[in-house]
């Protein structure tokens, strides 16, 4: 009985999270993620390198005595990398009990983006959309919404034949 | 609080009664694994009752109320039996335990019995 | 799920108390099957046990296993009082042990959250058909009535159902009170006619004379007349009709009391009449005999033995063990963190460094304690085996012993869970294609039983287990034709030792059986076996005589938890060595390396030449350190494999708590080399080397 109030309080939780999104920037253009996997915002801290990873996996830091594994998100999506600085963030996001870091330029804000103002992704061919559910419209601007999950489990075959 | 005696070799049985009276103001002192150190421990903890399973390794229930009601003949004991130990259980009867309980028992009338035996 | 009164711990208990009864009595069953006869030893053990899981499981409110218990118990009933000669001990061990087959496989599904569905109605009536042939000639009607399952509910009609009231009133003599009581017991309470019983033997001091109906409460349908019409008591006392009512109330399990007094005490002596008659009528009398657990037997057993030593054993559930091991894990990495915090670098500490000793001292002791805890002895897994044996033989008809050594020897609880399975293929494997034929044992003039030894010892930080059979051995020209035939041969052939021959059949995809036999499976099996050890992180390797016999050694770590690890430097990068890998380290001198024409380069050791492995190299890692005497080599051995690596420097040895990579991580490759990671005292992250998948990059 009690499992269930419990997962009635879950989706309960999850359904006030719908739709909201935190969004941060690369470069010119602003991505959103579901506010629902987000678990923390930190700043940049020591990654341990670990050897024989495709290029965006940068390798794990120390996040209070848990190991995660940090990826740059601008490599992911085969973007030119740049330095980190103080304004780079680690948005660690949990999916499916699996946890992962995105390191990202900047975090901007949450915001609500409401289904109607959701477009389908255009097909393009530049690298990187295929991690895009959607096209957020808010104000006059536009945020591009990410696929979590394929960001986290589309392996890069490229990537790992490199290796 | 009225102080209670388990006496069963099944670990599983110990618990069973123990989170029955969980609730009561009833305190289980004591829970022998077979009858003989069933015997010692009454003599030693004198409880006002004692849950008695029928079939035990090295001593049995029959006996070891035997030994009890010759320690301490007032002695308040209720036999736990299962279904098809009717010989055994009129034999504790005879031999002074108070009331049985079969196999299975829901906890409400677990409680009301040791209630009646004990007078609560 | 819904009248079921249970609680958590409820359920764990009953699950591993049943689960341990049966193992009992399975090995009892084992161990007594090959004799023409049961102990009677066992026979009163396997009663008891089975009892008590008919108990058990009616309280959990899982009839089919109660139900099938008693069936098992009431066979054994007879096994011990009756004592029947001629009795097919094969087939009832067969019957018993799919008995405990199946609720073996309803407790599974408990445990695992699933209805207890199972049907044991074909088992129920096979043991009933068992039951009624043992007990051959004393079977009367009624038993075999009981024998074809259905449910005997003659029909008892006591002398008289109703009173008849005398129409004549005659005066009473004397002053005594005549009471009517009927009393109603809850429905289900069991034995109502005990229960009447148990009043009537109380009676003594509160009535003269009585009479109740049904009169007689020893008929095996009178609780069912008692429980549907009530108890009817007349009684003839000096008492007050409150004293009697008091009296009665005292019943345990009573729903309903009527109470009247009667005026007309011609009742009672015309009953007292017409009981008279009956008594001398008495034709429905029925045997006692068939009445079960006669009193006579329970005095045999009569010998009071207190178990002076009993040891103190208290039940923990591996959840709260996990924590704890997980909190002390942490403990481990704060007392690094205080003690060897970067804010304390270079400051001279005395009273500090004592008590920081201190405190390691009594961090290590506790976690030795944790650790031993958790400790569980083989034995256990090992005995399962004897059934795994047993069932094998039988139905390839091959005899077979088994030897246990060493089933004191402990491993982290952990690992047992993952040793069963793995052990059980192997010797499955052993005798279906390792132990030959009784016949053909003979005419290679070996013994016609064959042995197999399972060996447990302990090797440093590792436990051995040792599966040994006087078999045939493994065929070195079959297992390298297949090898050949798979590709799965990286070395020219004529280089290939006959131990590495034997030991390709751990390969993926391997199998030297055409035919799949219901045990062996194909190579399935045996990789599978292999995944089971290595993700416990334990090693397999084997040993063969042709015709001699075949030897399997598993390694397993005695705890992946926490390892005792040397810390080095590499560039910016931090590793760790556990130091039971570890032969010795020292800085290398140029004449010491040799470098050979496929530029490998090498050590020379005390004469011996041993592979150097630059971890700033295979990890491209930055560092300045790449010249050989500027840094550290440290020599390290797995499997009587030697390599030399070279890093920067040493940091310093501590206890390490093993964490696994991410999942992440690790689904994204595996890494060769790396066993995992741990956290150093500055908070850095250190990665965890494998030394055998070292040695890999150097082969």
């Amino acid at each position: 009985m009690a499992d269930i109030v419990e997962q009635d309080t879950q989706d309960q939780i999850e359904d006030t999270q719908k739709g909201k999104f935190l969004t941060f920037c690369m470069g010119s253009e602003f991505y959103g993620i579901e506010i629902k996997y987000v678990t923390e915002i930190i700043g940049l801290q020591p990654i341990t390198e670990i050897p024989e990873m495709p290029i965006y996996i940068k390798g794990i830091i120390n996040l209070r005595g848990k190991i995660i594994p940090v990826m740059d998100v601008r490599l992911r999506f085969k973007k030119p990398f740049r330095e980190y600085n103080d304004r780079t963030c680690i948005v660690v996001i949990d999916i499916r009990e699996v946890s992962i870091g995105l390191i990202v330029d900047s975090v901007s804000e949450v915001i609500s983006i409401p289904d109607e103002e959701i477009v389908a992704p255009p097909n393009m061919a530049k690298e990187g959309n295929k991690y895009i559910k959607g096209i957020g419209k808010v104000g006059s601007d536009v945020k591009l919404l990410l696929d979590s999950d394929k960001l986290l489990n589309e392996t890069d075959l490229e990537n790992m034949s490199d290796l | 609080m009225k102080k209670l005696l388990i006496v069963d070799d099944a670990a599983f049985m110990r618990l069973t009664i123990r989170t029955m009276l969980q609730k009561y103001e009833i305190e289980v002192i004591g829970e022998a694994v077979n009858g003989a150190i069933g015997v010692e421990m009454y003599k030693q903890l004198h409880p006002d009752v004692v849950t008695m399973d029928i079939t035990m390794p090295e001593m049995s229930g029959i006996e070891a109320l035997k030994a009890i009601k010759a320690f301490d003949p007032q002695a308040k004991v209720i036999m736990v039996s299962a279904m098809g130990q009717e010989g055994m259980v009129k034999e504790a009867i005879i031999s002074g335990a108070k009331t049985f309980i079969v196999k299975p028992f829901k906890e409400e009338f677990f409680y009301q019995t040791i209630c009646k035996v004990i007078g609560i | 799920m819904s009248n079921r009164y249970v609680n958590e711990p409820m359920l764990d208990l009953f699950i591993f108390e049943s689960m341990q009864l049966i193992e009992q009595m399975e090995l009892l069953i084992i161990s007594n099957e090959k004799s023409s006869s049961y102990a009677s030893d066992a026979i009163n053990e396997i009663f008891r046990i089975m009892h008590t899981i008919k108990g058990s499981s009616a309280m959990m409110l899982y009839n089919n296993i109660s139900t099938l218990a008693h069936s098992i118990e009431d066979l054994f009933f007879v096994l011990r009082e009756d004592k029947p000669q001629n009795v097919d001990y094969s087939e009832l061990s067969d019957l018993v042990l799919e008995g405990l087959d199946f609720i073996k496989v309803e407790i599974v599904k408990i445990r695992n959250g699933d209805e207890a569905d199972g049907d044991a109605s074909e088992l129920i009536k096979s043991l009933r058909v068992f039951h009624a042939t043992i007990k051959g000639k004393d079977l009367c009607a009624k038993d075999q009535h009981v024998a074809e399952g259905a449910v005997s509910h003659e029909d008892y009609t006591p002398e008289k159902q109703q009173y008849y009231i005398s129409k004549v009133r005659t005066d009473t003599t004397s002053l005594k009170n005549t009471f009517q009581a009927t009393l109603r017991f809850e429905p289900d309470c069991g034995m109502e006619n005990l229960r009447a019983f148990g009043i009537i033997n109380e009676l003594g001091d509160l009535a003269e004379e009585y009479y109740h109906i049904p009169e007689d409460l020893d008929h095996e349908d009178s609780a069912r007349i008692i429980s549907e019409q009530g108890f009817t008591l007349l009684l003839k006392t000096e008492r007050s009709l409150e004293e009697i009512h008091r009296g009665l109330l005292q019943t345990s399990a009573l729903k309903d009391l009527q109470l009247n007094q009667v005026e007309n005490c011609d009742l009672f002596n015309d009953l007292l009449k017409e009981r008279k008659i009956s008594l001398e009528d008495s034709s429905a009398r029925v045997p006692a005999s068939c009445g079960r657990d006669r009193l006579a037997n329970e005095h045999e057993d009569n010998e009071i033995h207190v178990t002076a030593n009993q040891p103190s054993i208290i039940n923990v559930s591996v959840a709260k063990l996990d924590q704890l091991m997980d909190l002390v894990g942490e403990m481990v990495i704060a007392e690094a963190m205080v003690t060897q915090n970067p804010d304390l670098k270079g400051l001279e500490l005395n009273n500090f460094e004592k008590a920081a000793r201190q405190l390691r001292k009594i961090a290590s002791e506790l976690q030795d304690t944790v650790m031993s805890v958790r400790m569980v002895p083989l034995a256990g897994t090992f005995q399962k085996m004897n059934r795994t044996l047993r069932d094998m033989c039988k139905k390839l008809n091959k005899e077979v012993r088994l030897q246990l050594i060493g089933q004191e020897t402990e491993v982290d609880k952990n690992i047992i869970e993952h040793i069963s399975d793995p052990l059980m293929h192997l010797i499955r494997n052993s005798i279906d294609h390792g132990i030959e034929m009784p016949e053909e044992r003979e005419a290679r003039g070996k013994t016609r039983l064959g042995t197999i030894t399972l060996e447990a010892k302990n090797a440093g930080g590792d436990v051995l287990i040792i599966i040994r059979d006087d078999g045939e051995g493994f065929n070195k020209d079959r297992i390298l034709a297949k090898a050949r035939e798979k590709g799965l041969i990286r070395v020219p052939e004529d280089e290939i030792t006959d131990k590495e021959i034997y030991n390709l059949v751990f390969l993926p995809g391997f199998s030297t059986n055409e035919a799949v036999t219901e045990f062996s499976g194909r190579g399935v099996g045996m990789d599978v076996v292999v995944k089971n050890i290595e993700a416990v992180g334990g090693t397999i390797a084997t040993d063969s005589v042709s015709g001699k016999g075949t030897t399997i050694t598993l390694k397993i770590p005695l705890t992946l938890a926490i390892i005792d690890g040397m810390n080095i430097k590499v560039g910016d990068a931090r590793y760790t060595i556990p130091t039971t890998a570890i032969k010795e380290s020292f800085r290398p001198k140029m004449t010491e390396v040799i470098v050979d024409p496929d530029d490998n380069e090498m050590m020379m050791v005390r004469g011996q030449c041993f592979p150097i492995l630059r971890l700033h190299d295979i990890y491209h890692i930055q560092t300045d350190v790449t010249h050989f005497t500027d840094g550290i080599i440290i020599m390290v051995e797995q499997d009587n494999k030697t390599l030399c690596i070279f890093a920067d420097e040493l940091i310093g040895q501590q206890q390490v708590v093993v964490k696994a990579l991410p999942t992440y991580i690790r689904d994204t490759k595996k890494v060769r080399g790396l066993a995992g990671c741990t956290l150093l005292g500055d908070g850095s992250i250190s990665l965890i080397l494998d030394v055998a998948g070292l040695i890999g990059f150097r082969q």
